[in-house]
Order: structure tokens, then sequence, then C-alpha cells
């Protein structure tokens, strides 16, 4: 079973993570869900597949009512990402996925129509949580080509999809990134490969630079906090991605 | 029976249910060269005249026969099809059903709003069930239907051979003929028993 850990807590505003299920079968990869709460609305990023929606329930339920969840964000339309909104849906029919238009049509595939499904528009939009409200930040081409991020400016924390993740091996599961340039090695590979578009690459590190952000929270491998970010985010800008680097990889 | 099992045996009927639109298939074609041939033996019996004045109105009835057997056909192939949607439903279902017993399985405490949902889902689940049992009993009153009609096929096909014997001249020509019913007539016949232990056994 997945562990849920509470990240962040200020009165009734919480982040709590799920992550590292041991049980899962290796097959497939691992996840991190980010539980939202706020004033009673929770939000959940990311709820992942179906094949983990047991183990991610489950975790839930220890920190709280997993029928209470009212709202599930999808950073972008893959499997691993949301082919569970069906089974949630079970659980509560009137519950609200926010996703890039874009997949408003794709996704229905796994569950839905165009009641539960809300769709965000590329430029972005404030979603409302409580008494607060976060905000969708564009992310397209990282890797999807309709991507958002989700920040809580009051948290000062940035739910970075794919951006950010590391592909850990098994003995390597912090929740934390403890030590930068040892835990960047799991995560080149997949940035160098999943993020197709140094042009969104760059404009994606320029606006993250200038948000205040405390953590960056990404869909796979261990959360950034503090200096980390901004090295992270300038590690991001340097590094070649995309179509270039697979070209020279065929060649060599 | 367990979620797996249950997924097994609606799997075995989707295959039974798909295989059962192929076999339509297959009776359909030979239904619709029995309408060609019909349609020739009604013209060579015209050619004939008198002496083939029987084989005409039996070439006749062979032809209204496979207009029927290929209508019954398309009405097998319909329910087929509500089948199959019925039946993949009932597998995402299942599905779904099996995710949910695992995470109530997996919470460390019970939850009556998920028990609630795994009733309520399995009350669905059952009556989905009950439509498929309902499709596969008019599939199989439809092959029984068609089997009929094909014993009639039989019958019919024997007399265009008597009568073929009175053609004189035209003697050898409608007793080619009707040995071609003859043989389409049999064809058809296997392939309806095959649909219908196919039926039976899910």
């Amino acid at each position: 079973m997945k562990s849920a850990t509470t990240i962040y807590q200020e009165g009734n505003h919480r982040w709590v993570v799920i992550a590292r299920d041991a049980a899962k079968p290796g097959y497939v990869i691992d996840t991190n869900e980010y539980l939202i709460s706020r004033d009673g609305d929770n939000l959940l990023t990311d709820p992942g597949g179906s094949e983990i929606f047991p183990a991610v329930f489950a975790a839930l339920s220890t920190v709280v009512d997993p029928m209470s969840i009212n709202r599930l964000f999808a950073s972008h339309q893959d499997p691993d990402i949301i082919s569970s909104l069906g089974l949630w849906l079970d659980c509560n029919p009137k519950i609200r996925c926010h996703v890039s238009r874009l997949w408003d049509s794709f996704i229905p595939h796994f569950g839905g129509d165009d009641q539960s499904l809300q769709s965000i528009p590329d430029e972005g939009q404030h979603i409302p949580l409580g008494q607060g409200q976060l905000e969708a930040v564009p992310a397209h081409y990282l890797h999807s080509s309709g991507n958002f991020h989700l920040y809580d400016p009051d948290a000062r924390i940035l739910f970075s999809g794919d951006v950010g993740a590391a592909l850990l091996p098994p003995d390597e599961g912090e929740l934390f990134v403890r030590d930068f340039d040892q835990h960047i090695r799991h995560a080149e590979g997949f940035h160098r490969r999943w993020m197709g578009s140094t042009e969104a690459k760059l404009d994606w590190c320029e606006r993250a630079s200038r948000l205040k952000i405390d953590m960056m929270c990404p869909q796979h491998g261990a959360i950034f906090q503090g200096e980390d970010v901004m090295r992270f985010i300038n590690w991001f800008a340097e590094l070649p991605v995309g179509l270039s680097t697979f070209r020279h990889r065929r060649l060599a | 029976m367990s979620t797996q099992a249950l997924q097994h045996s609606s799997s075995q009927q989707l295959a039974s249910f798909v295989r059962l639109n192929e076999g339509i298939k297959g009776v359909v074609l030979i239904a619709f060269q029995i309408n060609i041939m019909a349609l020739n033996a009604i013209l060579l019996s015209h050619r004939a005249g008198e002496v083939a004045l029987g084989f005409g109105v039996i070439s006749k009835e062979l032809r209204t026969l496979s207009v029927e057997l290929t209508g019954l056909m398309q009405e097998l192939s319909s329910d087929a099809y509500q089948a199959v949607n019925l039946i993949s439903d009932l597998l995402r279902r299942e599905r779904r059903q099996h995710l949910l017993q695992a995470t109530r399985q997996q919470l460390p405490q019970p939850l009556p709003a998920l028990d609630a949902i795994l009733a309520e889902r399995l009350q669905v689940f059952q009556a989905r069930g009950q439509q498929v049992r309902e499709v596969r009993l008019r599939l199989l009153d439809r092959l029984e239907e068609a089997r009929k009609l094909c014993q009639f096929g039989t019958a019919i096909s024997r007399s265009a051979k008597i009568e073929a014997a009175y053609g004189r001249e035209y003697g050898r020509a409608l007793a080619e003929v009707s040995q071609d019913f003859d043989q389409k007539i049999q064809t058809i016949l296997p392939s309806i028993e095959t649909l219908c232990a196919g039926m039976q056994r899910i």
C-alpha cells in the first residue's frame, strides 16, 4: 500500500503526498499523487491509473474521507495520470476533473463526460479551492501538447507533473531530494526523451523562475524543496532535450 | 463466483458471440448464392415452359426462403452485436468491480459508502447479466427458426430434383440446378447446427 505524508499544513490548508507503493507490480511505473485540501474542498492531482487506484484510495483513506474528494486535476492525458477516472466517478459521480481542453474528448475513453470534465483553456486558469484558489499553469509540450502544472500561491507549492520527474531505483525511495547531484542523474534520461521542445522548456523555466516556490512536486520521483527548486530550473534550462538529442543518439 | 472467474466466463461469452457473427456471415453468403441460383432457375423454367411449371414454383419458394433466411440472419447479427456490446460493458464493469473490491480489501477500516457503491454496482452488473441471458435466448429462438427454414429448404430442394425429372429436353439442366440447390441447403444446415451448439454451450 502507498503511504500518505503531509508535506504542508497551515490551518485548514494542507498538501499530502501519496507515494511509494512497495506492493506495486514492477511493470507499473510508480507515481505520486497529491491531495490538496482547503476548507473542506479536496483536490487530487494526477490520480493515477486504474491499476493503482486501490492503493491510492486506501492510502487517502488514512488522511481524509476518500468519498469527499470533489476535484481531480490531470496534468495531461496519459493512462498513468488519469485512467482511474471511471473508478473515481463510480465513487463520486459529482467529481469534477480539470484538464486541458485538448483532452476533454479523449479522456472520456477512460470514463467521464462533458459534465465531469472541466476544460482548462490554453492560457491556464484559476481553480477555486475552499477560500483560496490554485493556478493551472501552462506547461504545453512538457511533455504533452496540452499540459498544465498546478501552483498553490499560498502554500508556495508547484505540482509540476512530469517536469522534475525521476525514475528512481528501488533502493532510493526518499520522498524529498537530499542530494541534488546524485538525484538528478535519475531525471536526466527522462527529461531528455520526454520533454520534446527546447522552446517550451525555456519558456517554462523563465515563468517558473518568477514564481515563489518552496516545493516542486513531480508526479514521479522525489520532491524538490528550497534551493533545489531553482537548481532544478537552471539544470533543466541547460539540458538538451527533444529530437536533437534523439538524432544525436541515433548517429552515435 | 470470483470476479476473475466471471471475467473468464464473460470473455468466453464474448468470443462465442463473435464466432456466431462470423458464422452468420457464412450463412448470409450461401443464402445470397441460393437467391441468385433461384432467380436463374425461375428464368430457366420460364424458357422450359409447361414442362417446368412445378420447377418454377419450387424455385420461387427457394428464392423466398433465401430472402427469409437473409432477414433472419440480419436479425441474428443485430442480436449478436447487441450481445457483444452488453458483454463488453459487462467486462468493463467486472474489471471495475474487481478494482473496487481490491480497494475495499486494502482499506485499513471498512468504508460503508464504498460497500454501498459495491452493492449498487453488483445489482447493475446482475441486471446486465440478465440482459445477456435474454439476448442469448432470443438468439437461440432465431437459430431454431433458421434451422426449420433450412429443413423446409431441404424438403423443397428434393422436390426440385423430382420436378427436374419431368423436364424432358430441359431435364438435365434442371437436374443440375436442383443438385446445386440441394448442395447449398446441405451446407447451411450444419452451419446453423454449429451456431446453435455454440450458443447452447454459453
